[in-house]
């Protein structure tokens, strides 16, 4: 190791400094998404393993799920992630009307998105899918099913619980800009997750 | 974040949004056409990373953070490529 290199090591990393060039609090949420998406990670492993594993035929998606109405949730939550990038620019631009109108336009989105969830559960659940089995194939379907589903929608549920806190003290004038943003980073991961969910559940 | 996206801050949310949807009906209509399952699914694999990193880069601000915030992201995701052949192996010796 060059000094050079120690001295830089020693510079960003010593102490005193800010290495990811971000505060505690943006640090911390992002490390809180780096653990949560190893989480998500793992499910979906568990179900490829599954699915590969399963010696009766996957059901197949298209005659389980109508998927028009999937891609509508997808719409949604895509849409609600933009009103929240757009909260965040305004947040940061100090206009809180804007902050507090996209807000809540999020906040509808991702009502919206498990609304629709809820009226997909109780439809599959209707139809007799269950978490030991199922009338389209393989029994293993519906866990995957419901513990994919059902831990993502818990996630929109707690993020609409954060974007509800948010918006309520940016009401109070309470929430700083970064405030806004770290909400808009456990919020954009929703979807990010919801991505994968998406093409490797429901698509493929 | 003022050094970039033109005039218009609020413009690359929606560009990323336009473009995210764009790529979802593809996704959505590849299905209709006939091709090799293999094609399909690198095909929908592909077009799912892109949504991820424009995801990633463009809403959650990663494009435009320091590089070592994006390093720790990263390295989860390379730790996680440990387990998947490891799953493989063990599906390989199970008796069908």
């Amino acid at each position: 190791m060059t000094d050079a290199h120690a001295a830089t090591l020693e510079a960003h990393w010593g102490g005193g400094a800010a290495p990811f060039g971000a505060t505690w609090q943006k640090t911390m949420m992002w490390i809180f998404i780096v653990t949560d998406g190893l989480l998500f990670s793992g499910l979906l492993c568990g179900y490829a393993f599954l699915r590969m594993a399963s010696p009766m035929p996957w059901p197949k998606q298209s005659e389980v799920f109508s998927i028009p109405f999937i891609a509508l949730m997808t719409f949604i939550l895509i849409t609600s992630s933009a009103f929240m990038g757009s909260a965040v620019t305004a947040a940061r631009l100090g206009d809180r009307k804007k902050t507090l109108l996209n807000l809540a336009l999020t906040i509808v989105g991702g009502a919206a998105f498990l609304g629709c969830q809820a009226i997909e559960w109780s439809h599959l659940i209707h139809e007799g899918a269950r978490l030991t089995g199922n009338p389209w194939g393989a029994p293993q379907f519906g866990q995957a099913f419901f513990l994919l589903t059902g831990f993502h929608g818990s996630h929109v549920f707690s993020g609409l619980v954060i974007l509800a806190i948010t918006y309520v003290r940016s009401l109070m004038g309470k929430t700083p800009a970064q405030g806004v943003e770290i909400a808009g980073l456990y919020w954009h991961f929703v979807d990010l997750v919801w991505v994968f969910i998406f093409t490797l559940f429901y698509l493929l | 974040m003022s050094d970039h996206g033109g005039s218009n801050p609020y413009k690359i949310y929606w560009t990323t949004w336009f473009v995210l949807l764009l790529i979802t009906v593809a996704m959505l209509l590849a299905e209709k056409f006939h091709m090799p399952r293999w094609f399909l699914v690198a095909f929908l694999v592909a077009f799912m990373a892109t949504k991820a990193v424009m995801i990633a880069g463009n809403f959650m601000h990663l494009r435009f953070e320091k590089a070592n915030l994006g390093i720790i992201v990263v390295t989860s995701l390379i730790l996680f490529l440990f387990i998947t052949p490891e799953s493989a192996s063990v599906l390989a010796k199970t008796p069908r």
